[in-house]
């Protein structure tokens, strides 16, 4: 059996049960939590494999790669898909843990397994046009789910986000055309090869130019991000924390995929470029989130300020950036929706998420208060949470090339997450006030709390067993810029066809 | 032939950004097919000068052909295209309903207010 597949198949499989089986009901909920248990498995038995110089590889309608749509698994794509499939399974018991059976919306299982489905298919696809599709499978749900329960001040924001997306999207569809005009083909690997051959060409810049917007769209760089903060708020925490934890990080990896193993290396206006925007994304955004006064408004601000190191990673473009942009993607995916999980159960406790309605929180809930500050301190990378080492990798790789500006830069942001953590920690924790009451009776908040532990441990683990997760990081970095060793695997795929068109 | 459809897709492009820019919810939406519309002409146009190339359905194999992928991407690019426009034109209404308004400068001008 080829597994290339079954991260995409399993996630739709379920959503389309879920459709047929109509209302919410126990055993619904119990198949879904063991569906999202399965993809986890099978994810992390990928990541094994891959990590064992295994790589999964399978044509669709089992063409050849010249003909028919390929997908590729290697060690990137899978540690990805592992990180997708776990926040999706705490998202998702969380979610039960938080809302009961009555009042959940009939769509809402379906929706995050489609979901899932389209992230999982982006990371796994090795073609252009079929990237697209994943995305607009992705981006489908992700508009259901925005607008499924929203108000009317909600849907309100949802709009910016659904019209950015969209331009996005017709983007992508021109910039699919355009490669595909320029290299003959639409596969990464056939790309990758002729690419190389016309590197000074300067339409292959500015093709590459133009995947930059698209996916900085995707990834929420600077100047494209204005639609994130006030969206992502609207939804309730677990979608929250799968939205935060995930989708801009599908916007990371493709950029990933596409500058490392896609286009020739050499491009290094593009590079530089990228560590430019990159550091103005990390910085105006932590400034955002100092503006904000709500804790999800102000974890929104910083998913973008965080997307800020990833890329700024990217853009030094060594084997060392890369491997420290993975261990932070890997570190930072874990953090980010574990606080988003940690500002539900602050929200479901205190009743609002203002800051100036909060407090008495580390009175009355002391182990919520530990959690939080576990994430909130890894989050501003202080040692030895798992932020500290992704830091500290990428101010290493940022110094081996006398980046010193953006270094610096991206320090200011550090201190300035820790300056907005502390906002919230004093404004919801550590606050004492009798006019705030913390519903300590509220039975949903011990289950959602455990959840959140689990996921703090997970993060935790990451940052006490960092040797391991760099060793995992530095792999996953030799593959993606191993061009030779991708077009390789996917050439060797003995499907039909001859392959030459 | 290609010159004269470039020159096309260019004020597609320019009429669907304008609208797009536009404050009524009917411009908004009709610059989004028209975006819709002028990346799908740029896609077939991708696929060469058709001129002395007959449809891609194989009778003489030594025919010219045109290229048949652009046409097999457009079409799935419609496809998406299409329910893409149907959510806008509900996620438009709703607003409408919600907001008591069909222009977007009036809907978010008291944004700022409430948080």
């Amino acid at each position: 059996m080829n597994w290339t597949i079954a991260p995409t198949i399993l996630p739709i499989l379920t959503a389309l049960i879920c459709l047929v089986w109509g209302q919410p009901r126990r055993a619904r909920r119990v198949l879904v939590a063991a569906s999202a248990t399965l993809q986890l498995a099978v994810a992390l038995f990928l990541v094994v494999k891959t990590y064992g110089g295994e790589a999964f590889v399978v044509g669709l309608g089992n063409w050849s790669s010249g003909l028919g749509i390929i997908l590729v698994i290697d060690l990137l794509s899978a540690i990805m898909i592992a990180l997708s499939t776990l926040i999706a399974l705490a998202s998702i018991i969380y979610g039960y843990f938080e809302m009961s059976r009555k009042v959940e919306h009939p769509l809402r299982l379906p929706l995050v397994q489609f979901l899932v489905a389209g992230i999982n298919l982006s990371f796994s696809t090795g073609d252009l046009f079929n990237l697209f599709v994943a995305f607009e499978i992705m981006l489908i749900a992700s508009y259901a789910l925005l607008t499924l329960e929203a108000d009317d001040w909600d849907i309100k924001h949802a709009f910016p986000y659904f019209a950015i997306n969209l331009v996005g999207s017709t983007l992508f569809i021109c910039g699919a055309g355009m490669a595909y005009a320029l290299f003959g083909s639409l596969n990464f690997a056939e790309i990758s090869v002729r690419a190389a051959e016309m590197s000074a060409d300067p339409r292959v810049l500015a093709l590459a130019l133009l995947f930059l917007v698209i996916f900085g769209i995707k990834a929420g760089l600077f100047p494209l991000y204005f639609w994130l903060p006030n969206s992502y708020p609207t939804l309730p925490a677990p979608l929250a924390a799968l939205y935060a934890g995930m989708l801009t990080k599908v916007g990371v990896y493709v950029l990933l995929r596409f500058f490392g193993t896609v286009m020739p290396h050499d491009l290094h206006f593009a590079h530089q470029l990228l560590a430019w925007l990159a550091g103005a994304t990390m910085l105006l955004a932590v400034i955002g989130a100092i503006s904000r006064n709500f804790i999800r408004g102000i974890l929104s601000f910083h998913i973008l300020s965080q997307i800020g190191f990833m890329v700024l990673a990217i853009g030094f473009f060594t084997p060392l950036s890369i491997a420290a942009s993975i261990f932070y993607i890997v570190h930072h995916i874990v953090v980010k929706a574990s606080l988003f999980l940690i500002g539900g159960v602050a929200l479901c406790l205190n009743r609002s998420d203002n800051l100036n309605r909060m407090g008495n929180l580390w009175r009355d809930f002391p182990f919520l208060g530990i959690l939080f500050l576990c994430q909130a301190l890894s989050l501003a990378g202080l040692p030895p949470l798992s932020g500290f080492w992704g830091k500290y990798l990428i101010v290493v790789a940022g110094l081996d090339q006398q980046a010193y500006v953006l270094v610096g830069i991206s320090i200011i942001a550090s201190v300035l997450t820790l300056f907005s953590m502390l906002k919230i920690w004093n404004a919801a924790f550590w606050h004492t006030s009798d006019e705030v009451t913390v519903a300590s009776g509220d039975k949903r908040a011990r289950p959602m709390t455990a959840v959140v532990a689990v996921l703090a441990s997970i993060s935790l683990f990451i940052g006490l067993g960092a040797e391991l997760f760099f060793s995992i990081s530095k792999k996953a970095a030799e593959q993606t810029l191993d061009q030779s060793r991708y077009i390789e695997l996917v050439r060797s795929y003995p499907g039909k066809g001859t392959g030459d068109r | 032939m290609q010159i004269e459809t470039a020159i096309l897709v260019g004020i597609l492009f320019g009429c669907a950004t304008y609208m797009i820019l536009q404050t009524s919810f009917v411009r908004i939406l009709f610059g989004f097919v028209i975006l819709s519309n002028a990346a799908n002409l740029l896609v077939l146009s991708m696929s060469g000068d058709p001129t002395g190339k007959s449809a891609p359905i194989v009778r003489d194999p030594n025919a010219l052909m045109v290229d048949p992928l652009p046409q097999a991407l457009i079409l799935t690019a419609i496809v998406i295209g299409f329910g893409m426009t149907a959510y806008l034109v509900l996620l438009l209404y709703r607003l409408f309903l919600d907001q008591k308004t069909t222009n977007a400068a009036e809907m978010y001008a008291e944004t700022e207010q409430e948080h």
